[in-house]
């Protein structure tokens, strides 16, 4: 039966890749979310629910249409609403009128997982392949994510606009097609070389560097951030961000004791301000915020659904550490209502205050 | 230190303290502390509340910043316990959690807070910590470790006290139901019917704040409804209704109320259910949906679901409830048509 899955930025890829390695070839593949999408999401979602919710519903809407059975997407206990999503969904795509199975994938319980990805996506694979599976996505995940970045680094300082979109596009074609994990290895160090040579760079500029912290969801998914990255490098910006997946599943973190990951150098820093977890990506929004400022970025765009709830936590005490460190942080609550120009303008309107501190510092 | 004037302790009457008042005001006065809680919600409280409140802070959490206001510039320390769970798997609110220290970044002038962290769902805490926590806490107020001891024990017990008073036993419940003993004597309008008997489901901080809730409780009983709360419901039940989800449901507040309204769409031996909703309390929102979905598939116990927050006005809520009442009194007497018709 045709499997399906949420859409989610370029780990979209991702998630087609790793179908591909179990054997599924049967994918319905998900459509990049419109206002259609996301009017029929929010018309059957509950009132209110976090943004992120009425997306996967309206993708989840579209698929089934399309002729989707199978319906892949995670589900873990935490103090976030996420681990509800599936319940609430299946009673509302039930009470729809629709067909479909669920498939929760829970990395929190390895043992259910790898039972999961045996008995229910897979066509009873064995446990080898399914864990060869699990590391050749691991390695292109991290290709993926190193395209990413370096394309909102390149996008911004580039001659020829969209010269390095394509680039970003033909990276992209590149890692879902290669096979083996060591050419995946071999393929993750050209990636940079293969920027820096094709992409024609305009040295003369001493562009601002910004970081975009906040809930995952939000920040990787373009049709609900209004593509800020994009944004963002239009307006001469280098963006990174250190919100990934990896933040969740770390297998270096697991198998490599002595490797620190990003979440605990964060932990770290955010002791003094907000010590324990409270769901969400909370802490490791604080915790970002004083490591980019401490490696000299100079501004952070705070990005988070509407009424999320970790992240209003964490939006109450940037304040402070803003003021600290000296760190502008724009903070931003986007819902299927923002409008374009408004959030544009705002954008506009921070990166010329970042301009001006830097200039005033300069002299 | 040395302590030669009693501290004052205070805690705003709000969010969890309608859950563990018993256990912390006599922990604190068994210490040898003043407790001072902050009145109930006023006015003036809540005024001030929406006005230094983050603004997409769910309407209960807004009120414990006036809370917190009200109370700050008569004590030396601030109890704000940043509660995870107590629960083996079970989580709470993330608010909770975050509360204190977003306050003290919010206001540095605050008193100092006395926050202890305790979870037993993410952090594997047990009776080890317990203990660490009641010492450290203890240990700001005496010298005494007997004392400390003893206090954590009588508060442990007032707590155990008031949850045996609180939850009804099944076959308390079983007589409610069956109308042979009322609950809270409601002044019936018409002494030979039997009265309306509807089940209040919410927060405890949401049923128990008279300006939160616009008097609920007291408009119910002027209307002569015999009602029982979520809280009241025997734990047993709970569980056994949540026995039957195919997915567990982690948030251990949203158990009880999602948890009472199936047992009694299930039993079907009321007249309705009114359901308290926070605006943009997420957990609610999750729950307020399931719930109008098990009650659409099983329409025979009507629900009624009604947000709260500062706009909500009294008289809205009033004509609601009355609709509300009126549409259950007919059907029960349709109901009663219903079983005189088949008798015959």
């Amino acid at each position: 039966m045709p499997i399906t899955y949420p859409h989610f930025g370029s780990l979209t890829y991702l998630f087609e890749i790793f179908l591909n390695e179990l054997g599924r070839y049967d994918i319905v593949k998900p459509k990049n979310p419109s206002k259609k999408t996301v009017i029929i999401g929010s018309r059957h979602s509950p009132e209110f629910i976090c943004t992120p919710f009425k997306i996967v519903l309206g993708t989840f809407m579209e698929s089934i249409e399309a002729g989707a059975y199978e319906l892949a997407m995670g589900g873990f206990q935490a103090h976030c609403r996420f681990g509800y999503y599936w319940p609430v969904l299946k009673m509302i795509l039930e009470d729809l009128g629709y067909d479909f199975r669920f498939r929760i994938l829970d990395h929190t319980n390895p043992a259910g997982l790898l039972r999961v990805l045996k008995n229910d996506v897979s066509d009873n694979l064995k446990l080898f392949q399914i864990i060869r599976a699990l590391r050749i996505v691991w390695n292109k995940f991290c290709c993926i994510e190193l395209v990413d970045k370096l394309l909102s680094r390149y996008r911004a300082v580039e001659f020829d606009k969209g010269s390095s979109e394509l680039v970003a596009e033909k990276a992209f074609k590149l890692i879902v097609e290669e096979k083996g994990i060591r050419n995946i290895k071999n393929l993750k160090k050209k990636l940079p070389g293969f920027f820096e040579k094709e992409v024609c760079k305009d040295t003369k500029v001493n562009p601002l560097k910004v970081a975009i912290i906040g809930e995952i969801y939000i920040v990787l998914e373009p049709s609900l951030n209004l593509d800020i990255h994009k944004r963002l490098n239009e307006l001469g910006v280098i963006v990174d961000t250190p919100v990934s997946l990896r933040n969740y599943v770390d297998f270096e973190g697991i198998f490599n004791p002595f490797k620190k990951t990003h979440k605990q150098i964060t932990l770290k820093k955010v002791k003094h301000y907000l010590e324990h977890s409270c769901g969400g990506d909370a802490q490791a929004s604080i915790g970002d915020t004083i490591l980019y400022k401490e490696n000299d970025w100079d501004g952070m765009v705070h990005l988070y659904p509407f009424t999320c709830m970790p992240e209003i936590i964490s939006k109450s005490i940037l304040p402070q550490i803003s003021k600290e460190y000296n760190m502008p942080v724009l903070s931003l609550t986007l819902d299927e209502q923002t409008g374009e120009a408004g959030f544009q303008t705002r954008l506009e309107a921070f990166v010329d205050l970042l301009e001006r501190k830097k200039e005033s510092n300069c002299k | 230190m040395v302590v030669n004037f009693t501290m004052k302790v205070g805690i705003p009457r709000a969010l969890l303290f309608y859950t563990f008042f018993p256990m912390w005001t006599t922990f604190f006065t068994e210490l040898g502390a003043k407790v001072i809680v902050s009145p109930n919600t006023t006015k003036q409280i809540k005024t001030e509340a929406i006005r230094l409140a983050p603004d997409e802070d769910c309407y209960s959490t807004k009120l414990y910043f006036g809370h917190v206001m009200a109370i700050k510039d008569k004590v030396d320390y601030l109890f704000i316990p940043r509660f995870g769970s107590s629960h083996k798997t079970n989580v709470g609110c993330p608010k909770f959690i975050g509360l204190a220290e977003v306050l003290k970044s919010m206001f540095p002038d605050l008193p100092p807070i006395i926050m202890p962290f305790y979870s037993t769902a993410k952090s594997g805490h047990g009776k080890r910590r317990l203990f660490h926590l009641i010492f450290s806490i203890g240990f700001k107020f005496t010298k005494n470790p007997f004392r400390i001891f003893k206090a954590a024990r009588r508060a442990f017990e007032a707590q155990k006290v008031h949850y045996e008073n609180l939850f009804l036993d099944e076959k308390t419940l079983h007589k409610w139901e069956q109308t042979e003993y009322l609950l809270n004597n409601p002044q019936s309008p018409n002494e030979s019917e039997r009265p309306l008997k509807i089940v209040l489901v919410g927060h405890s901080y949401m049923l128990n704040d008279d300006l939160a809730s616009l008097n609920i409780q007291k408009i119910l009983m002027e209307h002569g409804v015999d009602f029982i709360t979520s809280e009241q419901l025997p734990r047993t039940l709970i569980e056994k209704q949540m026995d039957k989800l195919d997915y567990n449901l982690y948030f251990d507040y949203e158990r009880e109320i999602l948890g009472t309204i199936m047992h009694f769409l299930e039993s079907k031996s009321i007249d309705g259910i009114i359901h308290l909703i926070i605006f943009s309390c997420g957990p609610d929102s999750i729950i307020g949906e399931m719930a109008a979905r098990y009650a659409q598939r099983d329409p025979s116990v009507p629900l009624l679901q009604l947000t709260f927050d500062e706009l909500t006005s009294e008289t809205g809520l009033k004509t609601r409830i009355e609709a509300f009442l009126d549409l259950s009194i007919r059907r029960q007497k349709k109901c009663q048509l219903l079983t005189l018709t088949l008798d015959h």
